[in-house]
Formats: C-alpha cells, sequence, structure tokens
C-alpha cells in the first residue's frame, strides 16, 4: 500500500504512521481505543478523529451483533449446506463494506487534506487502525517510513 | 514420520521460551492426539504427507461408511420401515459432510504478518507480554515473534500451520486444519452432526440386522454389520469431544483455554453467559478473512500543502518552548510564566532540549534579542544603535525581552551581570532561555535592572547580581546558562552558538549570562546572541564592537563545556572596548576593550577576573576582579577560537557567572556574570558599573564568557582592554581575527555578518 501510495504521491512523503490499537475492554468484541495519539497533535482536530474512530467502533458493534438478521443468515446456511455463501455475502462483510466506503470518504474529506490516510484495519486483522502521516517532501524530506522530525531541519 | 518431523522444528519463532511449547495448539487438542511441535515459523512448511492421512482416514471413514450404508442398508429400510430414513440420513449426511468440508477448508481467522512499520516500536524494547484488562481482568497477550505483534486475546499461533489464529481453539488433525474463530462453528456443527449421523448409522445399521439376524453371512449384512463398527468405533472419541465441545461452548471458553488450565479457578472474562454463548457460537454472523483479501487500491491521493488545525495556546506555548523558535512570541507572552519557572529548577526550564542540537532554546530569545536589536536587519546598524543608546535601548531591550528572559536575564541580573537596564534586558533572554536556571538566581537582578533602566540601576542590580552570583549554585546554575547568554549576547550570532552549546547545559542559561557578560562588556548584557551585538556595539567603541563582533561571527557551537575555566579566551561580551574584529579575536577585541576600559576596568580582572570569576564558580569565588565572571566567557573564547566568548559561552551554555568583577562566586559564570562586572570597567559598556567597577575589562570576558571556553585565555576578555591581566588572555584571544576593520558578527542561525568597522 505505502509503494502504491508512493506511486500516486508526487510532492508528499509518507513520514510517520500512528496505530491506534483495539479497546479489549468489553471482551474481544471489535472496538478501537479512541485515544488521541500525540503525533496527531498537530495535524487534525481531536473532535474529527474522535468522530470517525467512534463511527468506526459503531459500525463494527453493528456487524457483529447477533440479531434476527444474523440467525436468519445462518440458518439458510445450514440448510443450503452454505452454498448460499456463493452467491450471498454475509451481513459481516456488508458491514465491511459499508466501513471501507467510510474510510475512503474520510480519507477524501478530511484526512487527506491534512496529510493523513487511514488504512482499513482489516487489512491489518483489525488489530489496528494504521494512520499514516505525511510530510510535504520538500520541507522535512523524511523518507518513508522514519518518523518525520522537522526538527531536523528546524536545526 | 510427520511427528517427529514436527518436533525436530519445535518452534520457537512464535513462543520464545520452550516452555510455551506446551501452550502450542498442537498439544491441547481435546483428544484429537494432534501433532506435536510444528514446522518452523519462518519457513514455509515443507510438504509432509503425513499431516495428510488423519484427514485422509477421517473422509474415507465417512465418506465410505456412508456410502455404504445407503447402498446395502438403506433400500431394505426404505422400503420396509420408511422411505425416510435415507432422506433423512442423507440429510444429516450432506450437513455433516459440509461442515467437514467448511471446518477443512476454511481459513480458521488467520492473522497476516504485521507489517514492518508496525512492529518497529515494538521490536526491539517491548516486552514479551502486554497486559490488557478485559472486563476487569488482566490479561496477557504475548509477542508473536514470527507475526510481530502481540497476540490480541485468544489468539494463538498454530505451529503446524505457523499462524495466529483468532480465537485460536486447537489445531484438529482430521481435518487438518486449525479451529479458529471463523470455522468454530462449523467445527462444532461438523462434531454434533457427525455425532447424530454415527448414531443414525448404527441405529438404522443395528435395525437392519435385528431384522435380518438369519441372513447374517449375506453380503448386505456383512457390510452393514462393518459399517457399525466403524460407527460404533468412531461414537465414542467423537461422542466425547462433542461433549466435551458443549461443554466450552456453554462456558464461553476455547479448547486452548482449557487445556492450558487458563481459567481453572479463576473468571473467564470472555464469557457472556450460557445462553449468549451458545447464540453467538450458532447465530452470530461470519467472521470476515483477513488474509487473501482483495485489496481495492488507495485512491486517495495525499498532496500538500496539508492543513493543519490550529493551536491551542497550550499547545503553542509548548511549541514555543520547544522549538525555540517561536520563543519570542511565546516569552514575551508568558513573562508571568517565566518568573513560575524561575521558581522551580532548573530542570524544569522548558526549552532546554535534551539535546543540545536540537534546539536552541536560548537562540530565539537571542534573535529575539537581536532582531529587537537589529530591527534594521543587519545587526550592526542595531548593534551600534544599542551601543550608544547604552541605556536606552537596554532598557527597552529589557523590557521586550524580560518577559521571556527574565528569567535567564534575571539571573543574569543577579550576577550583576545586568549592568545595566540594557543588560538586563538581554539577560532576560538568555534568562528566559534557561528558565529554569533562572529560577536558581533568586535575583532577578535582570528584571530589576530593567526596571530601573539606567546603569545605575542595573549597576546596583549587578552588585546585587553577584551577591547573587555568589550564593553559588543557585546563581551557579542559571548563570551557567545566563552567563553564556550573556556571553553569546553580545552577538546575536553568539547568542546562536551559545544556544547551541547553551542547550548541552541548559544552554539558555548560560546564554544568557554571555548576554550579560557581553553586556557588562557593552554595558549591558546581551544575550548571547546580542552580546555579540553588544560588543559590536561596545559603547562607543568600535574596536571594542569589532572585538565582540570579532567573537561573535566565529561562534562555533562551542559546547558549554566551556563551562569550566576553560577560558577560551571568552572575550567579555562587554568588549566594547576592545573591537573584535571579526569574531577571531575575541580576546583581542578583549585587549582593545581592556585598552578602552582601562580606566574603566580597574581590575586587570577582565581578563583575569573573568576567568577567575569563572574559576570562581567552581570554586569558592575569589574576589577576583568582576570580570571574574568572564573566565566563562574567556572558556568559550578560546575554546571556540578565541571567539567572542559570550558567544561561544552562549552555546555552551555555559553559565558565565556573573564574575563581572565580583569575585563573585558564580565565577564558572564568568561568562555571563561578566557582564555585570564589566559595566564599570568599560563605562560606557558596562554600565552595571558599580559593581564591576574597575572590571570592565574583566566585564568583557565576562560577558563572552557565556562558554566557558571563551575563557581560557586567563579570562582575556575582549574587554579585558583595560585589565592588565586580561591582555595577555585577549592576545591569546585575539589571535584569530584580523584587526582590520571587520567584525564578523555571527548572528542567529550561524550566519555570519561582517561589520566594517
Amino acid at each position: 500500500r505505502f509503494h502504491n501510495l508512493q506511486e500516486l504521491r508526487h510532492s508528499a512523503s509518507l513520514a510517520n504512521k500512528v496505530f491506534l490499537q483495539r479497546d479489549y475492554s468489553d471482551g474481544t468484541t471489535c472496538r478501537f481505543q479512541t485515544k488521541f495519539p500525540s503525533e496527531l497533535e498537530s495535524r487534525i482536530e481531536r473532535p474529527l478523529f474522535e468522530d470517525t474512530v467512534k463511527r468506526l467502533n459503531i459500525y463494527y458493534a453493528e456487524a457483529e451483533k447477533m440479531g434476527g438478521q444474523s440467525y436468519l443468515e445462518g440458518c439458510l446456511a445450514c440448510a443450503t449446506a452454505y452454498l448460499i455463501f456463493l452467491c450471498m455475502e454475509t451481513r459481516y462483510e456488508k458491514v465491511l463494506k459499508k466501513i471501507g466506503r467510510y474510510i475512503q470518504e474520510q480519507n477524501e474529506k478530511i484526512y487527506a487534506p491534512r496529510g493523513l490516510l487511514i488504512t482499513d484495519p482489516i487489512e491489518r486483522g483489525m488489530r489496528v487502525i494504521e494512520i499514516s502521516i505525511y510530510e510535504d517532501r520538500g520541507s522535512s524530506g523524511s523518507c518513508s517510513g522514519s518518523s518525520s522530525t522537522s526538527g531536523s531541519s528546524a536545526r | 514420520m510427520g511427528k517427529e518431523a514436527c518436533l525436530r522444528y519445535t518452534s520457537s519463532t512464535s513462543l520464545p521460551p520452550p516452555l510455551s511449547l506446551p501452550l502450542m495448539p498442537g498439544f491441547s487438542s481435546g483428544g484429537l492426539g494432534g501433532e506435536v511441535g510444528g514446522p518452523a515459523a519462518s519457513p514455509p512448511c515443507p510438504f509432509r504427507p503425513s499431516r495428510f492421512v488423519p484427514v485422509s482416514a477421517a473422509t474415507t471413514f465417512l465418506v465410505g461408511s456412508t456410502t455404504l450404508f445407503f447402498c446395502f442398508t438403506c433400500p431394505w429400510l426404505s422400503e420396509h420401515v420408511s422411505s425416510v430414513i435415507p432422506i433423512y440420513n442423507a440429510v444429516v449426511f450432506l450437513f455433516t459432510l459440509a461442515n467437514f468440508c467448511m471446518a477443512t477448508f476454511m481459513d480458521p481467522g488467520v492473522f497476516p504478518r504485521a507489517e514492518e512499520d508496525e512492529d518497529k516500536e515494538d521490536d526491539f524494547r517491548a516486552p514479551l507480554y502486554k497486559t490488557v484488562e478485559v472486563k476487569g481482568i488482566q490479561v496477557r497477550m504475548k509477542w508473536c515473534s514470527s507475526c510481530r505483534f502481540y497476540r490480541p486475546p485468544r489468539c494463538s499461533h498454530c505451529s503446524v500451520c505457523d499462524n495466529c489464529v483468532e480465537d485460536f481453539d486447537h489445531h484438529c488433525p482430521w481435518v487438518n486444519n486449525c479451529i479458529g474463530r471463523r470455522n468454530y462453528r462449523h467445527f462444532f456443527l461438523f462434531l454434533l452432526s457427525l455425532t447424530i449421523h454415527i448414531m443414525g448409522v448404527f441405529g438404522f445399521g443395528l435395525l437392519y440386522i435385528l431384522q435380518h439376524q438369519h441372513q447374517l453371512d449375506s453380503v448386505h449384512s456383512s457390510v452393514t454389520m462393518a459399517t457399525m463398527c466403524t460407527a460404533g468405533l468412531f461414537f465414542i472419541p467423537v461422542a466425547g469431544l462433542t461433549g466435551f465441545h458443549m461443554v466450552l461452548v456453554a462456558r464461553g471458553r476455547t479448547t486452548n483455554e482449557q487445556v492450558t488450565g487458563k481459567f481453572r479457578g479463576g473468571v473467564n472474562p470472555f464469557t457472556n453467559g450460557c445462553l449468549r454463548n451458545v447464540s453467538h457460537v450458532l447465530c452470530s454472523s461470519q467472521a470476515p478473512r483477513y488474509v487473501g483479501r482483495w485489496r481495492g487500491k488507495q485512491t486517495v491521493e495525499v498532496h500538500p500543502p496539508f492543513l493543519r488545525p490550529p493551536l491551542s495556546e497550550a499547545q503553542l506555548e509548548a511549541k514555543v518552548l520547544d522549538n525555540g523558535i517561536q520563543n519570542d512570541h511565546h516569552s514575551s507572552r508568558s513573562k508571568s510564566s517565566l518568573e513560575q519557572m524561575e521558581s522551580q529548577s532548573a530542570d524544569a526550564e522548558p526549552p532546554p532540549p535534551p539535546k543540545p542540537e536540537v534546539r536552541y532554546p536560548g537562540l530565539p530569545r537571542a534573535d529575539t534579542e537581536e532582531s529587537s536589536l537589529l530591527s534594521e536587519g543587519p545587526s550592526t546598524p542595531s548593534m551600534y544603535k544599542y551601543r550608544p543608546a547604552y541605556s536606552s535601548p537596554q532598557r527597552n531591550h529589557t523590557a521586550l525581552t524580560h518577559p521571556n528572559k527574565m528569567i535567564r536575564g534575571d539571573s543574569l541580573d543577579s550576577p550583576s551581570i545586568l549592568q545595566s537596564s540594557r543588560q538586563a534586558s538581554y539577560r532576560s533572554e538568555p534568562s528566559s532561555l534557561d528558565g529554569g536556571s533562572v529560577i536558581g538566581l533568586a535575583a532577578r537582578g535582570g528584571e530589576r535592572g530593567e526596571g530601573p533602566g539606567g546603569s545605575s540601576g542595573t549597576g546596583g542590580e549587578v552588585a546585587g547580581g553577584i551577591s547573587g552570583y555568589s550564593l553559588g549554585g543557585r546563581s551557579y546554575t542559571s548563570y551557567p546558562s545566563s552567563l553564556v547568554l550573556s556571553t553569546g549576547g553580545s552577538h546575536s550570532s553568539s547568542m546562536r552558538s551559545a544556544h547551541t552549546h547553551h542547550n548541552t547545559l541548559g544552554t539558555l542559561q548560560s546564554e544568557g549570562t554571555t548576554d550579560t557578560s557581553y553586556k557588562s562588556l557593552a554595558n549591558q548584557t546581551p544575550q548571547n546572541g546580542s552580546l555579540s551585538y553588544d560588543s559590536l556595539l561596545t559603547p562607543s567603541e568600535s574596536p571594542e564592537f569589532e572585538s565582540a563582533a570579532h567573537e561573535l561571527s566565529p561562534q562555533k557551537p562551542h559546547a558549554p563545556a566551556a563551562f569550566p575555566p576553560a577560558m577560551t579566551s571568552s572575550p567579555p561580551p562587554g568588549v566594547r572596548d576592545v573591537p573584535l574584529q571579526g569574531y577571531t579575536s575575541p580576546f583581542l577585541s578583549a585587549q582593545m576593550a581592556q585598552q578602552r576600559e582601562g580606566q574603566l576596568l580597574q581590575g586587570s580582572a577582565s581578563f583575569s577576573s573573568p576567568n577567575r570569576a569563572y574559576l570562581r564558580a567552581f570554586s569558592p569565588p575569589s574576589p577576583n576582579p568582576p570580570h571574574a565572571a568572564h573566565p566563562e566567557t574567556q572558556h568559550h573564547l578560546l575554546h571556540q577560537d578565541s571567539r567572542h566568548p559570550h558567544l561561544r559561552a552562549t552555546s555552551s551554555i555555559r553559565p558565565l557567572p556573573p564574575v563581572s568583577e565580583q569575585p563573585s562566586p558564580s565565577s564558572p559564570h564568568a561568562c555571563s556574570p561578566d557582564p555585570p562586572v564589566s559595566p564599570p570597567l568599560r563605562g560606557p559598556s558596562l554600565r552595571k558599573s558599580p559593581s564591576y567597577t574597575g572590571e570592565a575589562g574583566l566585564q568583557h570576558k565576562a560577558r563572552p564568557m557565556g562558554g566557558g571556553s571563551l575563557s581560557g585565555e586567563g579570562g582575556v576578555r575582549v574587554t579585558q582592554a583595560p585589565q592588565s591581566t586580561s591582555r595577555p588572555g585577549l592576545a591569546n584571544h585575539s589571535t584569530s581575527k584580523p584587526v582590520g576593520g571587520v567584525k564578523k558578527v555571527t548572528g542567529v542561525g550561524g550566519t555570519t555578518y561582517e561589520i566594517s568597522v
């Protein structure tokens, strides 16, 4: 992904990545910590960030909810010897798609203009939300993967 | 044999200590006799046909037996008992087979390996375990070295599959697959359905046999009996396993947890009650797979310029303190905060970064000061402007810098560096730099000096400062920076260098001192940076100025190391008397300054005193000439190639003790204290002459002290000129710079200005 982005990006370079960890306080249900990482303090407003994470948590809770729909889906799957999965996508997958669209939209509207990119946590096994921080290549010259310390140039 | 092969690997890839092996899924299989150990985690598992034996056997038995049952038993049953029987059995068999296939081929919930950038922080110093709290119970997450992340709760690494599996249950050899979050339901249903199927086959076979007792030797009967035997044989383990898993499901545990006894006698944080646990297994939606997903191309592009959120006040403050660049603004605003800082220890001072080279807290102030001085741009003009208006600009400056530099300045003041209000003002810059250091100096001489402005006031301050300086430790701490500052103060450049150095030592302080020292020399206490200017602006004395400038320009980021009475020819900042030729000859300028201030500076001490003062800082202050403070600057100077002592001092953060004249104890700070000392020395340059009377020369030296390095030359401060003693030192210092009519002043950021004298 990073490499793809590098190809696309001509004037910004990946400077750092922040990983938002999972919040396991309520068991293994999918929730992410809403703690505001310090690296983002100067990059994005806190309410925006928290709003994004909270909404993601809501989506994941909806995906994992055990309700009528998921039960019926299971029964149907059993009845058809799971052949139904060949033509129908599960409820979880549907919500994941919605989450992907939401993240894409957030990236476009809020994060990319601030030099940030959110990576869908599903690509990390839903263990972390990865936020990539980009710096203006001209200013910091930080190389990808390295934490940007414009301080170096400040000196 | 597969098992041996597996044992050979015994991989510890995921489980660093071998003791953890028992935890491996391979061991835990509830009765299924899973394979032990497993392939090495890192290299791909070699093809081991032995892995497929159990699953092949299971498949063979299942399909074969059922087929035979359908072929030999069911026809009669459907005819003579009911036709539903075959259908029922077919359904059950299909259900069993479907679940068996799902359990076998479905991804159990494998976590993809973490990418390199994710574990950057975790890899080197990370502990093996990380604890999280799950519903109030501490659960350990272990670091998986092959997958490179901390395993989420209930996750385990399967050595057979070489993967971390979510909600890991066990590795089942009969399906040759791990049982995890995604396929546990299928596995469980497979077990259930298999049990039912076995019971059905056995039961209906028995029915057939019972009806055909007289035909037991027929093929059909034989086959039926064989089928029954197989079924009966497998029924016991399968049923046992089924029952075992039914209990697990009801209790919300995994096989892994049960077998390893994780919750034995404890509370299981993952259970939600029997009913919910069961419904979770059976009714929850199919969990998504993590590996092998189709990744859409990231279509969002990131292009600068980037929006930045507005900084809050607190953020701004923090930023300022940290960066220093914005210190000016911040400092001016945060005077009160600075004052508060004063009360804290030097450590509390915000700006000084751990790494000197990273930030130059003092610099900003210096810049500020400088900028204030050099509003016109080139330092020279403002410096000149400064000097003549010895008092006024200083005052202004004081006021200006006071807020920030208060702290520093204060410290400087106390060492009498603030010979004049101007000095004080300069000092304030450094003080702000060292913030905390200043705290030590209760004598906010600078402030006081600033208040009254006027040399007299500052002089008084200086005196007080000196005494305060003599207080020693306290002032010392602050002084170093202040000294440095003062030393450097004379030139903005010196400030910068001082800052640089300063950082290491709390440059801030030293810078302040250097400034002050310079100031004292120049009758003000310019901050490190300003020192340079100060020296340049040595009141009325271009030579002095030059010398100062001289000192300034070379500004080498002289680590405050110069602190020790390494009197590097730190020309007293106040080398106004002696124009510094470029920066190279702080001493030279000091000499000149001394010459100039010969009358003013009574003590040759200017040179020597700074040294002494500086030395004093380290040792009991000996009532050396006021320039004692300069030693430090001298150190700086010397160190920095006889640059303007304070210049260096600043960098070296050497809080020049307000060596200025006063034998003040804080001589080590000589640099900074010097300035205060110098006032009397230089008369014009040293406003605070009163205390430093006669130490003008010393003062100069003191000033530059900022970095002890300067002082090296026996406190040859630039201002030493008047001081006989300093002469020699000065001479030393002055080596570098040509006494041409060009003074080099190093400005903030290392730019060098050449000022023609």
